[in-house]
């Protein structure tokens, strides 16, 4: 690791460290640690839902899926993108009207059942762990080319694990929420303006988006393959017409007919149901103030990923031209093609702006772990902490004992999430998939959308969802996702195999159509109007709204009370 | 804030917001499906979509997976908050802080009283679970609207 990387990386790390210090909690209470005293602005909390989910998978994955498959790895952008739309439709707002801590919390007192709950915690950890195991990953990916050397006789890959969930957990653990969101708001425009700069460099250096792909699309796509002459490039088949290569502009690289819609299904749904990116809604004063969020986040979210596309298309067209001149370049390729396709950002950021331009990239990518490992981690804290240890393990237990559980879920989830990931070595996958760490988050998302984003939608919206309902149709949704993606892996191939690996398209019909019917046999929650009133009506908003106006009237003084009178 | 007789909402109001947000939110999540499964259709059904080159060699069916279709989510989020939004605070009372709303042009009540503060909004308590009940006000645009009432934007 040379000079200008270790600055750039040791300055992001100390400015993360920093901002985690100084917006630790205030006070040792379970709202201050699990909801940063849900008082988080629209802006901050639009770019912490950003640095929250914009992950691995989208800073290493989006761009290196498109480096691999061209259009259809721009699918996978396009579905993180468009999970926001549900949940700006029908989540958002009443779900911080309706309060709580997590969702399993949400689903137990909305349902008035214990049983819901401790069903919720078991799903929302198991999609969490699927999420975190990736991040992980891609964080053992950037150290390996980022330093290239292990610490303490280890190899690159376990330094980067280890550490970089280490650093992540001691943060969260001893941020809460509070540092958490501000360390996620400064990381996500810390990303953003690493993407930013890595596109403005590689137009000012004549990159043409539209010259790229049609020259690319000019061509059949091939990529790195191992065999037993060893690895060497291969042309792909065209998935939608059988009889053509693949070719990079055109769709079925990847998919065949079914297989981008079930793809988009899959993570359009999934968001919904995505424990970290939920959670921070409650963080919002209001649920007017959580909607306006989700809006943003469209916007920020879209910029991030339409960036995220045009590099994986610029790494397409300028690594191979450019491995005579950078003999490095010829280590990580194979005929100028990457063997790791995740390697697409942090060579171009080389490639372009020399070690402290590797040293931005990596940087960016390593910050966009631990972003989203500081979300699942807080999330798992609270789901664990505050439902099945608040209320079943130590239901006595006092605002500091609660917070020290929490704090401790943290540590043993990340050292379990580091454990998994060591197991999942990348190179053993990146020959039968395009970006492992896109395709591990899918199935995260696959869960969350068959499991919880069914049962979510019906509990804010159909007052007929009972307890029993929601129990049968988060298990129907587990299983039923699971098996069939099970099965879709051991199939042969064709279109059913396409929809069975990413099998929400299935699953979550199926599980709300047991939710419905076992919820038609069984009875509401007695409170249900109750429940209606808080969640669809907006008293508690104007009480916020009008406290907070007070708040800022006595600030401004005489004067500003005097103006707000005016108004009225 | 008790003594507050603007926070309070009751079961009816709600239940008509609910219904209208509910009738917003699956408008517009019906224009999302079509877009999310009828452009990837396009590039599977139809040629040209995937060949021609329209912006700089790009082909519509890569324009729209590069770009189009983060504009178009942004712009129907946006357009759904404000809608959502401006619904609630009509029918579920709104602010102070909105003197040009303070007198509805078409019924002359004042705005954010749901169902029932007017004459020709019929009953002040209509029943929550009265099937296919209309709510009295409703978006006047965008997916799920209804004609001949103004959204205040």
């Amino acid at each position: 690791m040379s000079s200008p990387e270790l600055v750039v990386l040791g300055a992001v790390l100390a400015l993360v460290a920093a901002v985690a210090v100084l917006a630790r909690p205030r006070g040792a209470s379970t709202v201050e640690f699990y909801l940063a005293g849900r008082g988080v602005g629209t802006a901050t909390n639009a770019w912490a839902i950003c640095g929250d989910y914009l992950s691995a998978a989208s800073f290493l994955g989006v761009a290196a899926a498109v480096y691999v498959s061209g259009v259809d790895g721009a699918w996978y952008a396009v579905g993180f993108a468009a999970g926001f739309v549900p949940v700006l439709l029908f989540v958002a707002a009443p779900l911080r009207r309706f309060g709580e801590f997590s969702i399993p919390d949400f689903l137990g007192r909305r349902l008035g059942s214990e049983r819901v709950r401790l069903v919720a915690v078991g799903v929302v950890q198991l999609v969490i762990l699927c999420y975190l195991v990736p991040q992980a990953v891609g964080s053992g990916i950037t150290w390996e080319l980022l330093v290239g050397s292990g610490v303490a006789g280890l190899d690159p890959y376990t330094s980067g694990v280890l550490i970089s969930t280490a650093v992540v957990a001691l943060l969260v653990a001893f941020g809460g929420m509070r540092g958490t969101t501000w360390t996620q708001a400064v990381q996500f425009l810390l990303i953003l303006g690493a993407l930013v700069w890595l596109a403005a460099t590689v137009v000012a250096e004549g990159f043409q988006y539209g010259s790229a792909v049609q020259g690319l699309s000019a061509e059949p796509l091939a990529n790195p393959s191992a065999g037993p002459d060893g690895t060497s490039l291969v042309t792909g088949q065209n998935q939608v017409r059988p009889t053509e290569p693949a070719s990079f502009g055109e769709p079925g690289t990847r998919y065949g007919g079914l297989g981008q819609f079930a793809l988009v299904v899959t993570l359009a749904l999934g968001t919904a149901g995505l424990p970290h990116v939920m959670n921070r809604y409650f963080t919002s004063p209001t649920g007017t103030a959580a909607r306006t969020t989700t809006a943003w986040v469209l916007c920020l979210a879209g910029a991030f990923y339409a960036l995220a596309v045009m590099l994986g298309t610029a790494a397409r067209q300028l690594l191979p031209g450019a491995v005579d001149d950078h003999p490095w370049l010829a280590e990580l390729t194979v005929d100028g093609i990457l063997v790791v396709p995740e390697h697409a950002l942090p060579v171009l950021g080389r490639l372009y702006g020399g070690e402290a331009g590797l040293g931005v990239i990596a940087a960016g990518a390593l910050v966009a772990v631990m972003s989203t490992v500081a979300g699942l981690l807080l999330a798992s804290a609270a789901s664990f902490g505050h439902d099945v240890y608040e209320r079943h393990i130590n239901p006595r237990a006092t605002q500091r004992q609660a917070v020290l559980a929490g704090r401790l879920t943290t540590l043993v989830v990340a050292c379990l999430a580091a454990v998994l990931a060591l197991a999942l070595q990348p190179a053993s996958f990146s020959a039968a998939m395009p970006s492992v760490v896109a395709t591990m988050v899918t199935w995260a998302f696959a869960v969350a959308g068959s499991a919880l984003t069914p049962v979510f939608v019906l509990t804010i919206w159909w007052r007929g969802t009972t307890a029993t309902g929601a129990v049968a149709g988060m298990t129907t949704g587990v299983v039923v996702a699971t098996a069939v993606f099970v099965a879709g892996a051991l199939a042969d191939g064709g279109l059913l195999r396409e929809v069975m690996v990413t099998p929400t398209l299935l699953a979550a019909p199926a599980a709300a159509a047991v939710a419905v019917g076992v919820s038609r046999r069984t009875r509401p929650p007695r409170d249900v109007e109750a429940s209606w009133v808080r969640m669809h009506g907006t008293a508690a908003d104007r009480r916020a709204e009008r406290l907070a106006r007070l708040t800022l009237d006595d600030a401004r003084g005489p004067q500003g009370r005097g103006v707000h009178r005016a108004r009225r | 804030m008790d003594d507050d007789v603007d926070a309070q909402d009751t079961p009816a109001e709600v239940d008509a917001t609910f219904r209208t947000l509910r009738r917003v939110g699956v408008g517009y999540f019906v224009v999302f499906l079509v877009a999310v499964i009828g452009f990837p259709a396009l590039s599977l059904t139809l040629d040209w979509w995937s060949e021609s080159r329209v912006l700089g060699g790009m082909s519509p069916g890569f324009l729209l997976a590069a770009l189009g279709l983060y504009v178009f989510f942004a712009v129907l989020g946006v357009a759904a908050a404000r809608l959502s939004t401006a619904v609630e605070a009509r029918m579920l009372g709104g602010t102070a802080d909105e003197p040009d709303d303070a007198h509805d042009d078409a019924t002359g009540h004042l705005p954010g009283r749901g169902p029932g503060t007017s004459p020709d909004h019929g009953p002040s308590h209509a029943p929550s679970s009265a099937p296919g009940r209309a709510p009295s006000v409703a978006p006047s645009h965008g997916p799920g609207a209804r004609p001949g009432r103004r959204a205040h934007l």
